[in-house]
């Protein structure tokens, strides 16, 4: 049982043992060591990011309609739009989603999300608690999901970034608080977002450049290959800085002269289905993701965009802006699981739709936790901009999920009918999704890198449990 | 209801001291009745009278309360039926004495009397022994099974359970069901007791732990109503696993069904036996010499302390077991030792670590499993005799001197600079000479990059070529040297970095960290000295406070990351190379560090007093005042936080600690030769390449007004750096602890240097329009040639390029190429457009190929074309250049290596 152990090897193993003991500054990765074998049910993950908080009784977990009457009293409203019947039976979503409706029986519908109590509330740090699972501020930067899963998966396709964000601008408020998780940390900028702030020109970032055509790109690179060649450090031969550095213009010169680079043209997306992904650029960044998960890419997020007040984010006008905000949503997102599931493609495809919490007309935070009020709302609505869920709710928000293994025709987890409408069955936190996502992808609970001599996991302290019951 | 119940209960409890009293009468009258009977008179009959009605009052009182005792409690032992029986009947006797009395019948009252003595006597005798009751060992009681040999191998192990078990019944229930009390009519002290159990019936299914309400009560939450105990600590998990071990071991026993034992029982008793056969002093493996045992020691610490400290330690000790000092580690836990000298297959220790993982012991439960070849080393360990020297131990972790130190100058023939008087002597001993210098060429591309972060032009380079003065390099150090603001704002990048300082970031919304743009510039420009730039950082005024105020998020704040600790963090990494990241939430894994040391440090940054808290729960304790290293001095704790800065800042800069000068020599030697002499910057406990030198030139600057300019300039001059450039082979190569110094490392240009360049040469990247100009002195504008990338805010150009967003400090850029910077590079829109606008100039200014292309050569890469070379771009360009062919010709030249490179 026991190997011979002699004195020799006890020296070579502690040298070795030492040398592994002083590791510097750079990130060790640990893929982790859980026995059980896992098998990836998912190749690309796809996130539809619903940025600002997005009500969850006014989208997929309607309760008691109250139509807006002047002077009518805030405290009875639970939902300002009807409900209607989705694919599943009993199941119903609010007004202006029967498109998502209809495809429901393709997915798992969550209503139990419990966002987490960071008190006092700030989108941005919600979104980057979210995207990686850690509060800021962190003593190392923490990376995004998207990052986690190209480091640790690498590329479906050589020539495709492996994480893709398209549809956030950086010109916003709080522009700086989004960036700091827009990151992949400590991973390296290698692991980074490839960003798309908009879809449509999305193959300006995988072509060359404006004003020049593929032979001239063509010439350029070989003018560049010849220069190397000819000068005196080319001639000096091997070198591992100048071959990493010549590898990866290798490759952006593949990626941008290559037939998948074809997938970043929406242009070529016949008429009928792209004016069905056509509400703006939330719908196209849709059909994006589709086209480059069709060509095998890794991570894509795709968001509504996150701008303070804006959006999902509804300060007043809750109401009239979520009927806008639902038609933006409804079409893209359904065709989008649609096509994936008629190419196949959806079995190995995991779509998430999440949002960073939820909203309520009344509750600023969560019951027993209620934070500092940052919304003005009458008891007595008098006018119809105060129509609408408009504070910000933490304890209980819907997520769908699609593909990649994810159990079709299901609804997981429940929300109380009456205010506050919380969790009230099977709460599920981020760590919990964090590792279903990870699971899909047949990435282990306690993967970590080390950074600074100390493990860093994907889910803090590695504890995140994957919610078996969705699969 | 139930006040009034509490009321009765205590009254019942004056049932023992009300007793006595009667106790004494029947004897007084006993006593009264000899002598009358010995005098014949009856001189005492008024006196016995008055004492019979106080005998039967009293009676009647001990017998109500302790009535009321016994059914409060419940208690339904042999014992106190007995004396509740002797002790009523000694009062209906006593009673029926005084009727006997009233009616002057004095033989039936002398009858009534004895036997009221006598029944009181036994009432006084069984009450003493009931309060008195041993709290005898459940097993007292057991079946014997000792003169059965078969069993006794298990009994043994059963024995030892049934100790375990009767020891945490003892500290968790006896006080409410034992021989004082029994509440529920319950009482555990017994085995018979428990098995009969209380009102709801048995506690203790022989055999079966699943079905024993006492241990389905005690795995119930706290505020579940048949929880138990009621009051006092709740049973470790591990406590109850062991109890219904022992339930479920007991039917073996009484069944005398060996194979019920479970497995585990048999085996912790065979490593008993092993332990106790086992001699005293282990056999020491004679081919380990005193020196290999300490180190293999050490190296079996470090495994414990990476893979089990976490669980078992002082603050936190599963299932009894502490790993973390020499005595528990002998001793065990609660399943009894865990390893067995010589016989690491006997090992509990070994076979957990062992198990597959999933399997209920294995270990560690959680985090990595332990590596094979660390298994194998602590059964090596183990095998030769678990050594462990004795005598103070050795931290298991390498700790630099705090002390500053003056190393003798090595002594070396024809070599004059300190620095290189060094480095020769090193090499020697690593069988290295000193490598080639570079050319002069080299050399000016080279300190222009490393002094003002710029490339030297045509004309410098040719005036400096051609220059035949012995000193001309000495001197080209000092003239750029003396170039304050371009020094300052080449400079600003490496110090932004370090005191994560940005012109933008997250952390500005809700206050926290400010800019210190305007003093840092200042600084660097007037070269203030580092001991005041310290000074000024630790105890700041107004435009230097940035650094020590934490970056401040929305919300409620982990207290590992509030803005004092922030602050204790980033003081001592930047200035001491030390990591409290880990010793800021519990006491470190890594390190010596414990969670105390970095709260007392971060006091010392804190208005408010500050709780320890322990992974992000308050633990109680408040945080005392303390600047990490003793020796260096004390803070008066009762002063304010502005006086308390005052003199943590004085503290800090003593030339007593040597550590803070060893780690900022050791970052300018890192940022100019690619390398620090100890790697990571931030790990300054880690072993330098060169002790001496790491020492000398510390005690040096520290001793010479801590100039920084000096420090470069001394570098800069010296032959090691003036050594060719070694490359880099890998990521590791550079990291590695076991690196030998041969010459400076192959460095890339940082973001900021590749953008200065390319604006310098070929077209701004940026405008004037795009400073930072609110975080900066006004007057930077006509200090700059052009918009410096130092001062502008981070895009997605530097971004790619390397630059760190600086929410964390940051001493290590990552410089790798990948494919996202290549993007960025090969058709990134800022860079093409700059690419394009600066072609249309060129060609109007080059109307020629071959000079447009001779000129770009020697502005760029500071040389002329090759033949070669010429041809080739001529080639591309045609004779006469357009904007197109010169976009991409350019292009092509910037991202060749050897502009990419230092040389």
């Amino acid at each position: 049982m026991i190997q011979p152990f002699n004195r020799r090897d006890f020296l070579t193993k502690a040298s070795l043992a030492s040398l592994a003991a002083m590791g510097a500054g750079a990130p060790i990765l640990n893929f982790g060591n859980k026995a059980e074998q896992m098998v990836a049910s998912a190749d690309t993950v796809i996130l539809l990011w619903m940025a600002g908080g997005m009500a969850h009784t006014e989208t997929f977990d309607p309760k008691q309609f109250t139509p807006y009457e002047k002077d009518m009293d805030a405290n009875r409203v639970l939902s300002t739009f009807k409900s209607v019947p989705t694919a599943l039976d009993g199941i119903h979503f609010s007004e202006g989603l029967e498109k998502i409706g209809k495809v429901l029986d393709k997915g798992t519908l969550i209503r139990s999300y419990v966002a987490a109590d960071l008190g006092f509330i700030l989108h941005s740090r919600h979104q980057y608690n979210w995207h990686t699972c850690y509060e800021p501020p962190q003593t190392v930067a923490a990376p995004h999901i998207g990052a986690w899963i190209a480091k640790l998966k690498g590329p479906n396709n050589p020539v495709i970034p492996s994480f893709i964000d398209i549809g956030q601008r950086f010109t916003v408020g709080e522009s700086e608080e989004l960036k700091a998780f827009h990151t992949a940390g400590f991973l390296g900028n290698e692991f980074g977002p490839f960003f798309i702030p908009d879809p449509s020109q999305g193959l300006d970032s995988v072509r060359p450049p404006i004003g020049m055509d593929l032979k001239r790109f063509e010439g350029r690179n070989q003018l560049y290959k010849n220069l190397i060649n000819k000068s005196a450090w080319g001639e000096v031969g091997s070198d591992y800085q100048k071959e990493s550095l010549q590898r990866s213009m290798e490759q952006a010169y593949m990626l941008l002269n290559s037939p998948e680079a074809k997938a970043f043209n929406l242009k070529d997306e016949p008429k009928e289905s792209y004016d069905i992904y056509n509400t703006g650029r939330f719908g196209l960044g849709c059909l994006l993701a589709r086209r480059l998960t069709e060509q095998g890419a890794r991570f894509i997020s795709v968001t509504t965009e996150y701008e303070p007040f804006v959006g999902w984010d509804t300060h007043e006008n809750g109401h009239t802006r979520l009927e806008k905000m639902k038609a933006m949503i409804d079409g893209p997102v359904a065709q989008l699981i649609k096509d994936l599931d008629k190419t196949g493609h959806l079995d190995r495809t995991l779509v998430i739709l999440a949002s960073e919490f939820s909203r309520d007309m009344m509750m600023e935070g969560r019951p027993g936790a209620t934070v500092k009020e940052q919304v003005a709302q009458p008891d007595k609505i008098s006018e119809m901009k105060f129509y609408g869920m408009h504070r910000h709710f933490t304890d209980g928000c819907s997520m769908l999920m699609f593909g990649g293994g994810i159990k079709r025709g299901n609804v997981y987890g429940k929300t109380a009918d009456e205010r506050p409408c919380k969790t009230i069955e099977n709460p599920v936190r981020i760590a919990e999704i964090h590792q279903t996502i990870y699971h899909t992808l047949g990435i282990k609970p306690d993967t970590n890198v080390e950074i600074e001599k100390r493990p860093f996991y994907t889910t803090p302290d590695g504890k995140g449990k994957a919610v078996m019951e969705l699969f | 209801m139930e006040q009034l119940n509490s009321f009765w209960t205590k009254i019942g409890e004056l049932h023992p001291l009300v007793v006595h009293f009667p106790i004494s009468l029947p004897f007084v009258l006993g006593l009264l009745e000899i002598l009358s009977f010995k005098k014949g008179k009856d001189e005492f009959q008024l006196t016995a009278r008055i004492i019979l009605y106080v005998a039967v009052g009293s009676s009647l009182i001990s017998i109500a309360l302790g009535l009321q005792l016994y059914w409060e409690e419940g208690d339904e032992g042999v014992l106190i039926q007995k004396h509740l029986w002797s002790g009523i009947s000694s009062g209906v006797w006593i009673f029926f004495a005084l009727i006997a009395h009233f009616y002057n019948e004095i033989k039936s009252y002398r009858i009534f009397l004895a036997l009221s003595i006598i029944s009181v006597s036994l009432a006084g005798y069984f009450g003493g022994e009931y309060v008195r009751m041993p709290e005898e060992s459940i097993t007292t009681d057991l079946p014997d099974l000792k003169d059965s040999k078969d069993f006794n191998n298990f009994n043994d192990s059963l024995e030892l359970l049934r100790n375990q078990s009767h020891k945490i019944l003892q500290s968790y229930c006896f006080d409410c069901h034992g021989p004082k009390k029994s509440k529920g009519r319950l009482r555990l002290d017994n085995l018979e007791f428990a098995l009969k159990g209380g009102k709801n019936g048995p506690a203790i299914v022989l055999g079966n732990a699943s079905k024993s309400e006492m241990i389905r009560r005690i795995k119930l939450p706290k505020d579940d109503d048949d929880a138990m105990p009621t009051k006092g600590k709740r049973p470790t998990a591990a406590e109850i696993k062991l109890l219904e071990d022992w339930i479920n071991a007991e039917t073996a026993t009484n069944s005398k069904i060996q194979n019920k034992v479970s497995q585990k029982n048999v085996q912790s008793k065979a490593i008993l036996d092993e332990w106790m056969e086992s001699p005293v002093q282990p056999v020491v493996n004679s081919s380990l010499s005193e020196e290999q045992i300490v180190e293999l020691n050490i190296k079996v610490r470090s495994i414990l302390a990476h893979s089990c400290y976490s669980c078992h330690n002082a603050t936190k000790t599963k299932g009894g077991l502490r790993l973390d000092k020499k005595e528990f580690i002998f001793k065990g836990g609660e399943d009894g030792p865990v390893l067995i000298a010589g016989y690491p297959e006997k090992s509990d220790l070994i076979r957990r670590i062992k198990l597959p993982d999933g399997h209920d012991d294995a270990m560690p439960t959680k985090g990595k499993r332990v590596p094979q070849e660390d298994i194998e080393l602590l059964e090596y360990w183990i095998k030769t005799g678990a050594t462990w020297p004795s005598g103070p131990e050795k931290s298991l972790y390498r700790v630099a001197e705090l002390a500053p130190r003056n190393p003798i100058l090595p002594i070396v023939k024809g070599i004059n600079h300190p620095i290189d008087r060094f480095v020769f002597t090193y090499l020697k001993s690593s069988n290295n000479t000193f490598k080639q210098s570079i050319s002069d060429a080299q050399f000016i591309r080279r300190v222009y990059l490393d002094v003002i972060g710029l490339l030297p032009s045509p004309e410098e380079v040719n005036r400096f070529l051609a220059n035949i003065n012995p000193h001309k390099r000495e001197q080209l150090v000092d003239q750029l040297l003396n170039q304050n603001t371009a020094y300052a704002q080449h400079w600003l990048s490496f110090w932004n970095d370090l005191l994560r300082n940005d012109y933008a970031g997250p952390g500005y919304i809700d206050g926290g960290r400010s800019q210190i743009g305007h003093w840092l510039y200042a600084s660097l420009k007037n070269n203030k000295s580092f001991d005041v730039l310290v000074r000024e950082l630790i105890n700041p005024q107004k435009e230097s406070e940035g650094f020590i105020k934490g970056i401040i998020w929305r919300g409620t704040v982990n207290s590992s990351q509030s803005a004092p600790m922030q602050a204790a963090q980033n003081v001592a990494q930047v200035f001491m190379g030390l990591n409290l990241k880990c010793a800021s939430c519990h006491d470190s894994f890594i390190s010596d560090w414990k969670l105390e040391e970095s709260y007392a440090f971060a006091n010392v940054f804190s208005t408010k007093a500050l709780e320890i808290h322990k992974c992000d729960l308050p633990t109680g304790k408040m945080a005392s005042y303390g600047v990490l290293y003793p020796a260096l001095g004390k803070i008066n704790a009762s002063v304010s936080k502005e006086e308390r800065l005052k003199q943590l800042s004085e503290i800090f800069v003593q030339k007593k600690n040597g550590r803070l000068y060893r780690t900022f020599v050791n970052r300018i030697w890192a940022q100019l030769m690619g390398r620090g002499i100890v790697e990571p910057v931030d790990a300054m406990d880690n072993a330098p390449w060169s002790q001496d030198l790491l020492d000398w030139l510390a005690y040096d600057f520290a001793n010479n007004g801590t100039d920084i300019k000096r420090l470069i300039r001394f570098i800069l001059s010296s032959k090691t750096y003036q050594m060719k450039a070694i490359g880099v082979k890998s990521q590791e190569f550079v990291t590695a602890s076991n690196f030998v110094f041969k010459g400076p490392l192959r460095r890339r240009l940082s973001a900021e240097q590749f953008a200065d360049g390319f604006s310098q040469v070929f077209h701004p990247l940026y405008t004037d329009s795009m400073i930072a100009k609110k975080s900066l002195p006004k007057e930077i504008f006509k200090e700059i040639p052009f918009a410096r990338a130092s001062l502008v805010k981070n895009d997605a150009f530097l971004t790619a390029l390397g630059r760190p967003t600086r929410e964390n400090v940051t001493t290590n850029r990552n410089v790798q190429g990948n494919l996202l910077q290549a993007l960025e590079l090969t058709n990134g829109v800022k860079f093409n457009q700059a690419l394009l606008d600066g072609a249309s100039h060129w060609v109007q200014r080059y109307p020629l190929s071959e000079q447009l292309v001779q000129t770009l050569y020697q502005q760029s890469l500071g040389r002329k074309p090759t033949v070669k070379e010429l041809a080739v771009a001529i080639k591309y360009l045609g004779k006469k250049p357009q904007v197109a062919s010169v976009q991409d010709l350019a292009w092509a030249m910037f991202l060749l290596p050897e502009f990419q490179f230092i040389p």
